[in-house]
């Protein structure tokens, strides 16, 4: 283990870390913690020029009138809408795509490879106005599925990665194993292969959502009315109309930031082996 | 009837020649072993064998039946890996009746496949267990019932016992022995231990680089080696190689040993030149009992109690085995007597063919 | 239980050529649509002149070369440049913290996950927490500025600041990531090597040097191409902590693409692609390399 456990030093050591651990989570979550309180602050406090005391009361009230004034909920409602499909769309056309990158012989199979990563890669603005005609075209700017659609595609060149890696590391003599013993190609699929890869989907999936609940430019380019609009692009609207009321653009930054915090804290494992692949040798 | 013959089958990945040229029968119900040192492309000719991989060349017949281009289902036969391949989502009896249930079969009769699978293997109790609880020696077993519940004419065994310890190996070489006797199968085998391929088979088949040395019964390859590289491949511990001196000589061979002893040997030689002598260690005499007798310095002592191997240097500085009783006293640095007896005794020219077998059972 | 049902003859015969093309053929129309042909339409619209809905007009390399006289151009490109620069400090940074927290002490796991909170949450989000933290009279970062210097600083509404303002919220969720990269590394460090290095008196920083961060390469590898990456997709915090002002000091590639092809300054779709293919080159210039990398990687397999 590296650095030497902190068991093994001194007393004062020990002591001086265990005091550094909480101080520097503070400073470093210092922007988050501020804007917490912030959105429990009454208005009030903020007329008064109480910015940074302790607020006179905790106001839930600004998350009643968050919801209540604003079309947050609506918002929401429109990422699920968006991040749902797209996450069952991606990971389910990836595990297709991954196994036949992983199980065949392509004779195309690095630049197969190359395009997908590539594609990862590139900046979205050089895909911005060709989707963006595309989805006109097809009748689906401003809605849900024109960018479920996107992000499906998008996110597939990612999955696709992960899962044909995830897939290449299972031993190939299970899938020749059930070939001779007469399985068909899709059968080996469904019920070998698919069931092994139960961590890849569940880590795939956390963070397919994650992006894609937090996408904003896709939001501003293929939405442009209320109706289908996800939070993120929704909170910046809307922190153009609370101009200064930072109580309530806290208190929705808050709720748009946690469904995603929700998902990381549960499936905290998944996401950080779905994160971290390739960051480890083999 | 399921009698396996290749003819001249080949194999290239890319420009890299695997498998050059095979040529081989093997008969309804009987048990081959391919043996040969590891990247000899044992593996890969089992799996042709299976159509796990494509025949460059040549034909591949399964009951008589042409398999060249056959997919690896409908060749009639079964496979058990080296890594046994389990399916870890599956139980046991998941696992052995998987293939019925994928290829269609009836409930009942998958039901009733894998229950007398189940029993041969003494595998009832663990049917409703997952690999990853089982031994090695266990799923080594799911691994075989997997391949028996299908009952097919030809079995192909891939280093089945290499991942097992050495005394769970002796017993499950007694285990697929006895299923041979019972289901009457051909079995194809393979191993790079030629102890498992001298206690198993009915044929072996000896490869090196792509190419079979020899094919024989084991006793034939024991004792009538074609080449040094079966001669040195086939008993443990290895045979010595000798260099020697060989010339024709009243009607037989006589060849000059290090030191300058002469052996006289029988049968016949064209002419004279640089040879090899071949001699096992358990038919060099440690005791000086033989038709020539050298002088040799011991180099090493392992007292395995039941036997004494010696490692000794002759007179040239050639090191060889010999075997001798266990309650054999010399120590690093005494001077034995060791016997080379003429009708045990190889020979092989220049380029590795042996010119004479010391057949013992002659 | 329920069959499968048999495959056809033809199917079965062939199902070893066809079935790599059946599982291959949804995922790769659906990224050929949306990615690929996208890529070659933008590079063909970069040479036209297009507002999004009228005919279009070729006009060859205009577009380019009006860019090479947009100072906006220039100063995005400096911009973006300056982001890579610094946002490369997420590598260092996450390596620091990564060893920080690589211990085992009550509640770490909790720690762990609270330090990497950032990378969780949306940029938006953060975007507008720094704003928050940057705004002049009630926010914290100049309430501190006023505390230690006597004078206040308005970060977003000062040219020279704003651009480092704004790397600095990049860099928070960044640096999480970077983290969490290390502490994976960290965690399937090969201890025996460690031991050895130990017994050899190796320890400290000269550890660190010659026998951690070799292990740790993957790792580093790992986070340099997201950074670099990240650096120059850069697009969320700019538009809405700044939207590129004040008076476009804080531009970058992606935002000015974003800005001539869509918003209030006209919908000049062709020129927006030429610098969206100018950025594209940039990044393939980075891909290709990593690529590489990758390549020889699995070869090595
Ligand atoms: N798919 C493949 N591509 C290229 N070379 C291969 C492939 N499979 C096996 N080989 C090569 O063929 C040779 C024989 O392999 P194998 O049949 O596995 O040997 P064995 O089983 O006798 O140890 C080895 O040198 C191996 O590297
Ligand atoms: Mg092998």
């Amino acid at each position: 283990m590296f650095p030497t456990p902190i068991q093994k030093a001194s007393g004062p050591t020990r002591l001086a870390y265990q005091i550094a651990l909480p101080i520097a989570l503070v400073i470093w979550l210092f922007p988050l913690i501020g804007v917490a309180v912030t959105s429990l602050r009454p208005a009030s406090d903020l007329a008064a020029g109480n910015y940074f005391g302790v607020p006179s009361s905790i106001a839930f009230e600004n998350y009643a009138s968050v919801f209540r004034d604003s079309p947050i909920g609506w918002y929401i409602l429109n990422s699920f809408k968006v991040t749902i499909p797209t996450v069952i769309g991606a990971v389910g056309l990836s595990c297709l795509t991954g196994f036949a990158l992983a199980v065949y012989g392509f004779r195309a199979n690095l630049w197969v490879f190359f395009a997908f990563v590539a594609g990862n890669f590139i900046p979205f603005q050089i895909l911005m106005v060709p989707v963006r005609d595309l989805t006109l075209k097809a009748g689906l700017y401003d809605s849900t599925l024109g960018l479920v659609l996107f992000h499906v595609a998008f996110q597939t060149g990612f999955c696709t990665l992960f899962m044909r890696n995830f897939i290449k590391g299972m031993p190939f003599a299970l899938i020749e194993s059930a070939r001779v013993e007469g399985v068909s190609e899709w059968q080996i699929f469904r019920h070998i292969v698919l069931p092994l890869m139960r961590p890849a989907i569940a880590a795939l999936s956390v963070l397919v959502f994650t992006f894609v609940w937090n996408d904003y430019f896709w939001a501003t380019v293929l939405v442009q009315g209320q109706h289908a609009m996800p939070v993120t692009a929704g909170l910046y609207a809307l922190n153009g109309q609370w101009v200064a009321a930072w109580h309530l653009v806290s208190a929705g930054s808050i709720v748009a930031a946690l469904p995603p915090v929700l998902m990381f804290f549960l499936m905290q494992r998944h996401f950080i082996a779905g994160l971290t692949l390739g960051a480890t040798k083999g | 009837m399921a009698e396996v013959s290749l003819s001249n089958v080949k194999k290239d990945f890319g420009a890299i020649s695997i498998i050059k040229g095979i040529d081989l029968e093997i008969k309804d119900g009987e048990f081959c072993v391919f043996v040969g040192p590891s990247g000899c492309g044992k593996s890969t000719l089992l799996r042709m064998i299976a159509g796990l991989e494509d025949i460059s060349q040549g034909a591949l017949r399964i009951g008589g039946r042409d398999m060249t281009k056959i997919g690896p289902s409908d060749r009639g036969v079964a496979m058990v890996f080296q890594s046994y391949a389990l399916y870890p989502h599956m139980t046991v009896g998941e696992n052995i009746g998987f293939g019925l249930r994928m290829t269609g079969h009836e409930k009942a009769e998958i039901a009733k496949r894998t229950a007398a699978a189940a029993k041969m293997l003494q595998l009832e109790p663990l049917l409703e267990r997952k690999p990853g609880q089982l031994s090695g020696g266990q799923r080594q077993r799911v691994a075989i019932g997997r391949a028996i519940v299908r009952n097919p004419e030809v079995f192909l065994f891939d280093e089945p016992l290499s991942n097992l310890d050495a005394s769970l190996r002796v017993q499950m070489r007694g285990e697929i022995s006895r299923l041979h006797q019972d289901l009457g199968a051909t079995m194809i085998y393979v191993t790079h231990d030629q102890v498992e391929a001298m206690t198993m088979a009915d044929k072996i088949v000896v490869l090196s680089a792509g190419r079979i040395e020899q094919v024989g019964s084991p006793l034939e390859l024991y004792h009538r080696p074609k080449n040094l590289f079966v001669a040195g491949f086939i008993g443990s511990p290895k045979m010595n190689f000798i260099p020697v001196d060989a010339r024709p000589h009243n009607g037989g061979i006589e060849v000059t040993l290090p030191g300058g002893a002469t052996l006289q040997l029988a049968g016949t030689l064209a002419a004279a030149g640089k040879m090899t002598l071949g001699l096992r260690p358990e038919h060099a005499s440690a005791t000086g009992a033989g038709d020539a007798v050298l002088p040799a310095k011991v180099q090493l002592a392992e007292h395995l109690g039941s036997e004494t191997l010696f490692f000794v240097s002759l007179a040239d500085g050639t090191e060889i085995a010999v075997k001798a009783d266990g309650l054999a006293a010399e120590r690093p640095g005494d001077t034995m007597q060791i016997g080379f007896p003429a009708r045990a005794c190889h020979l092989f020219d220049a380029d590795g063919n042996a010119v004479l077998n010391g057949d013992l059972t002659r | 239980m329920q069959h499968d049902p048999q495959p056809a003859g033809f199917w079965k015969r062939n199902q070893m050529k066809i079935a790599p093309y059946v599982f291959f053929a949804p995922g790769a129309l659906m990224f050929s649509i949306y990615v690929l042909i996208p890529i070659v339409q933008s590079i063909w619209i970069s040479f036209q002149d297009w507002d999004g809905l009228g005919p279009k007009t070729w006009i060859g390399l205009a577009n380019y070369v009006e860019l090479l006289d947009d100072d906006t151009f220039y100063v995005a490109l400096k911009n973006n440049l300056l982001w890579l620069g610094l946002y490369l400090l997420a590598i260092p940074m996450g390596l620091a913290a990564a060893l920080f927290l690589n211990q085992n002490v009550w509640g770490i796991r909790l720690y762990k996950s609270m330090f990497f909170f950032p990378f969780v949450i949306s940029q938006v989000v953060v975007g507008l927490m720094f704003t928050w933290f940057y705004a002049p009279d009630f926010g914290l970062f100049s309430q501190m500025i006023k505390w230690l210097t006597g004078s206040e600083v308005a970060i977003l509404a000062d040219e020279r600041y704003v651009t480092y303002g704004i790397i600095v919220a990049g860099l928070w969720p960044q640096t999480a990531y970077c983290m969490i990269l290390y502490l994976t590394g960290l965690n399937n460090l090969n201890s025996e090597q460690i031991e050895a290095a130990r017994m050899d008196n190796a320890r400290g920083w000269r550890l660190l040097r010659h026998v951690i961060l070799p292990q740790l390469a993957p790792a580093t590898f790992i986070a340099m191409v997201v950074t670099v990456i990240g650096a120059l997709r850069s697009f969320d915090l700019v538009s809405i902590m700044t939207a590129g002002g004040p008076y476009g000091s804080s531009q970058v590639l992606s935002y000015f693409m974003y800005e001539q092809a869509l918003s209030e300054y006209g919908y000049r779709m062709g020129y927006g692609a030429a610098i969206a293919v100018v950025l594209f080159l940039i990044m393939m210039v980075f891909i290709t390399l990593f690529i590489v990398r990758m390549i020889a990687q699995e070869r090595n397999r």
